[in-house]
């Protein structure tokens, strides 16, 4: 496992004088998986948008296989076998599996496209990942873990020698990680050298042989596998001495806000029967298409229910429209923020008031007034941080501050049952911890319920008052106190 | 960080960002630029007079932009509105002539609604695109139109007052047309369905899972556009005397770029009446100046047409400019 394929050397970047990285070191050897950890911000993305040849570092040597390089542009970066693999998806929805893997280089001559060579050759690059979709698929109508298979198949079909996978699990099930994980194995005997961005941590001792944790644009800590130790990555991470996963303290109450009776939506979930208290937190724990994200959409009026019912507050509740739901009292913070979420050209302080117009109106005249009163009201109590205030664009905020801003937006509307899909995709771990500290001192101050759908078992453990595990559209069991940990609820929902 | 208080609060958001300096300099200096050049290469352009006839031949134009633009910031558009104009004006000659003026604006604002509800039915319910829909809309009309005075222009009688009457000396179109903005932009700021035009502009997902019942807000819209244009087809008529089936002709690709050149984007989300008043006088401005330096009419078709792909490329090289920044 040589060192030689990539060798950064005391990388500086500044942007107009603010300088991001201040002189880091980056290794890698072929064959081998490098875990870049660091929170937003720290600097991850700057470095290896240098080594892709997207950015020029403002000093420092970069050398690939040995050779010092001049200057790097993105064709020489491509044209040396460097290919980077996005969380988001970069692919054309609207073309086939075959297409899609081969998009922009699709087999053929003279402007023809030979059709089935390239769906030949898609097909035998699915099979060496052992992924069973049909190549004549329209890559839109898979699923988003299916969609980022097939990014990672298209970087194969071009020679790849470095691979950088940018947070590739952050929509994955557990059993797609584990088939990506499978790929990298793969790739490692084949000597691609890998560097891999996560957030999280138990991933990395499994794919990782080193882990490298930057903080503030200097690389903090190196370490080889068989070193990593959990509270040290965290630690180095965060810069100080972070807080063991201590469970919350559960919250008493008995006084039920949110009920579901044997709710069932065809295809989806089935005989889906639950209660969430006033004040509590429930979290519905599993992977991805195991039901928990549909239910709260089905909530929400944004999924047809097929039988059952749904009581609020002893009331029975009938989902006609979004509308109708939040006017019911119902708030709804989807997984997908940039398309389901936030409006990203319009301010802070619009997108926190837009459930609230209506309230902060008088004579029909809202006042905009109240509405930045709102945001700095929340601003300060969530520690939202925005340089210009409260006319900001949402969109130039960090994950975590743009989620900060759409939980608040239900907040100040007062509502009654809170529903949240994977409410810290995206957002990085120090934010993680203040997310969760705000969804559960706001249940407890406003008695509000919460029902969580989530995929990330972590969050479970810091989030839940109690836990309900679901697989194949059906809840399979329910866990409380203590007995909510990783281990636990992984194997029950496998 | 967030320690200013009494200054954003008070400062209007939506001005402040919708009206910034980047967005709307460039459009001003280009409207000194003409009315010097106009002022230097005419005699009859620094008039009293004149200028009124620049905010007349605003004012029909102006009346439909309002409710043009509330649809372009929810990321819709409606050609219709030329058509709809010819044939709001041959209804109005025609039923003015046989029973009078009150049945024949009462003909005019029934022709609007239903205009309104048909586009809007289409657009929100069965979920055909705005621009295909109006557009389908402007062919049909226009046929209407033509076949409703067989082509040709139907006088009209006793009904001058709607678009010549000048109370306060000000011609009444210009009072019509400010009205109407004025109202149209407390509407866009203040009230909640204003707020929810900009909302479904930026991201229409988004603003459906945050509740906001989009389909019914863009009904409304559909609708206040297509009066409007009625209106504005009875303004004409009563100028002429006359329901003329090419009156309004050229209307729609008007007030488009009126609204662009202020500054709306085509993708929905941004935009201010006041900008799109900005660009109708710009529109008017150069329209007149070339009409006072005879220079044949023709040309102020292709000056209309270089200026809205000017305006178009100009909002693109903004949002490129605006996501590189991000």
């Amino acid at each position: 496992m040589g060192k030689d394929l990539v060798q950064l050397r005391n990388i500086h970047k500044s942007y107009s004088g603010v300088e991001v990285l201040h002189g880091v070191d980056l290794d890698l050897g072929s064959g081998e998986v490098l875990a870049l950890l660091g929170e937003n911000g720290a600097g991850k993305s700057t470095l290896v948008k240098i080594l892709a040849g997207d950015i020029p570092p403002t000093s420092g040597t970069i050398s690939i296989d040995g050779t010092e390089l001049a200057r790097l542009d993105v064709y020489q970066a491509r044209q040396l076998g460097i290919r980077m693999i996005f969380q988001e998806l970069n692919d054309a929805p609207t073309l086939t599996v075959a297409e899609n893997i081969f998009l922009g280089q699709w087999p053929g001559s003279g402007g023809m496209v030979a059709w089935s060579e390239m769906e030949k050759k898609a097909k035998e690059i699915l099979d060496r990942l052992q992924v069973n979709i049909p190549v004549d698929a329209i890559a839109g109508s898979l699923r988003v873990g299916e969609r980022q298979l097939l990014e990672i198949a298209r970087a194969l079909t071009q020679n790849a020698k470095v691979l950088v996978l940018d947070e590739p699990t952050a929509a994955l099930s557990s059993v797609e990680v584990d088939r990506l994980f499978t790929v990298m194995d793969q790739l490692k005997s084949q000597g691609v050298g890998m560097i891999y961005i996560t957030h999280r941590l138990d991933e990395v001792a499994r794919v990782a042989d080193r882990v490298q944790v930057l903080r503030d644009g200097d690389s903090v800590l190196t370490v080889k596998n068989s070193e990593i130790d959990r509270t040290a990555l965290v630690t180095a991470m965060l810069g100080k001495e972070a807080e063991k996963n201590a469970r919350p303290s559960a919250v008493k109450t008995s006084k039920p806000a949110l009920k579901l009776n044997g709710l069932t939506s065809r295809n989806d979930y089935s005989n889906v029967s639950l209660t969430v208290n006033e004040g509590e937190v429930v979290c519905l724990f599993g992977k991805i298409g195991s039901g928990t994200a549909e239910i709260l959409e089905s909530i929400f009026s944004l999924r047809p229910v097929t039988g059952g019912s749904i009581e609020i507050f002893g009331e029975n509740f009938t989902p006609k429209s979004p509308a109708a739901s939040a006017e019911f009292g119902i708030g709804y913070l989807p997984a997908d923020r940039q398309r389901l979420g936030s409006f990203g050209i319009r301010s802070v302080a619009e997108n926190l008031a837009v459930t609230c117009w209506k309230k902060m109106s008088t004579l029909g005249f809202v006042s905009q007034l109240k509405e930045v009163q709102a945001f700095e009201r929340w601003a300060a109590a969530l520690r939202i941080s925005s340089r210009s205030g409260s006319t900001q664009e949402i969109a130039t905020l960090s994950g975590g501050n743009q989620q900060k801003v759409l939980l608040a937006r239900w907040f100040e509307a007062n509502v009654r049952v809170l529903l949240l899909v994977e409410p810290t995709r995206g957002v990085d771990v120090g934010a993680r911890r203040d997310i969760y500290e705000i969804i559960r001192s706001q249940a407890k101050e406003s008695n509000m319920a919460v029902l969580v759908a989530t995929s990330d078992y972590e969050e479970v453990v810091l989030l839940a008052d109690r836990a309900l595990v679901m697989a194949r559209g059906k809840i399979v069991s329910e866990l409380t106190g203590d007995s909510v940990d990783a281990k636990t609820l992984v194997s029950a929902s496998s | 960080m967030i320690k200013k208080t009494s200054d954003t609060a008070t400062g209007d958001t939506e001005q402040s960002k919708g009206f910034s300096i980047p967005q709307t300099a460039p459009l001003i200096i280009f409207l000194l630029a003409m009315v010097i050049f106009f002022s230097v290469t005419s005699e009859y352009f620094l008039d009293i007079e004149n200028f009124k006839n620049i905010l007349v031949a605003l004012a029909v134009t102006g009346i439909v932009c309002v409710p043009g633009t509330f649809l372009m910031i929810a990321g819709h558009v409606d050609l219709s509105v030329g058509s709809a104009a010819a044939v709001s004006g041959m209804l109005l000659a025609q039923t003015v002539n046989d029973r009078g003026i009150a049945v024949g604006l009462a003909a005019c604002l029934v022709f609007g609604l239903v205009l309104g509800v048909i586009n809007g039915f289409f657009v929100t319910i069965v979920g055909v695109n705005s621009l295909i829909t109006t557009l389908g809309g402007l062919a049909t009309l226009y046929g209407v139109a033509l076949l409703a005075g067989n082509g040709q222009t139907v006088m009209m009688f006793g009904f001058e007052w709607l678009g010549t009457a000048q109370p306060f000396s000000i011609p009444l179109p210009i009072l019509i047309f400010a009205g109407l903005a004025v109202i149209g932009i407390i509407t866009l700021r203040r009230t909640s369905y204003g707020r929810s035009l900009y909302a479904i502009g930026a991201n229409p997902n988004a603003a459906r899972v945050v509740g906001i019942r989009s389909n019914r807000i863009l009904f409304i819209t559909f609708v206040l556009s297509s009066v409007s244009a009625a209106l504005a087809g009875a303004v004409l008529a009563s100028q002429l005397s006359a329901g003329d089936p090419n009156a309004a002709k050229g209307l729609e690709l008007e007030v488009v770029t009126a609204i662009v050149l202020g500054g709306a984007s085509l993708a929905g989300g941004r935009g201010t009446l006041l900008g799109t008043v900005l660009g109708l006088i710009v529109i008017q401005v150069l329209n007149n100046g070339l009409i006072l330096l005879d220079i044949p009419s023709f040309w102020q078709r292709i000056a209309q047409g270089i200026l809205l792909i000017a305006a178009v490329s100009f909002d693109q090289i903004r949002q490129k400019i605006v996501s590189q920044k991000g």
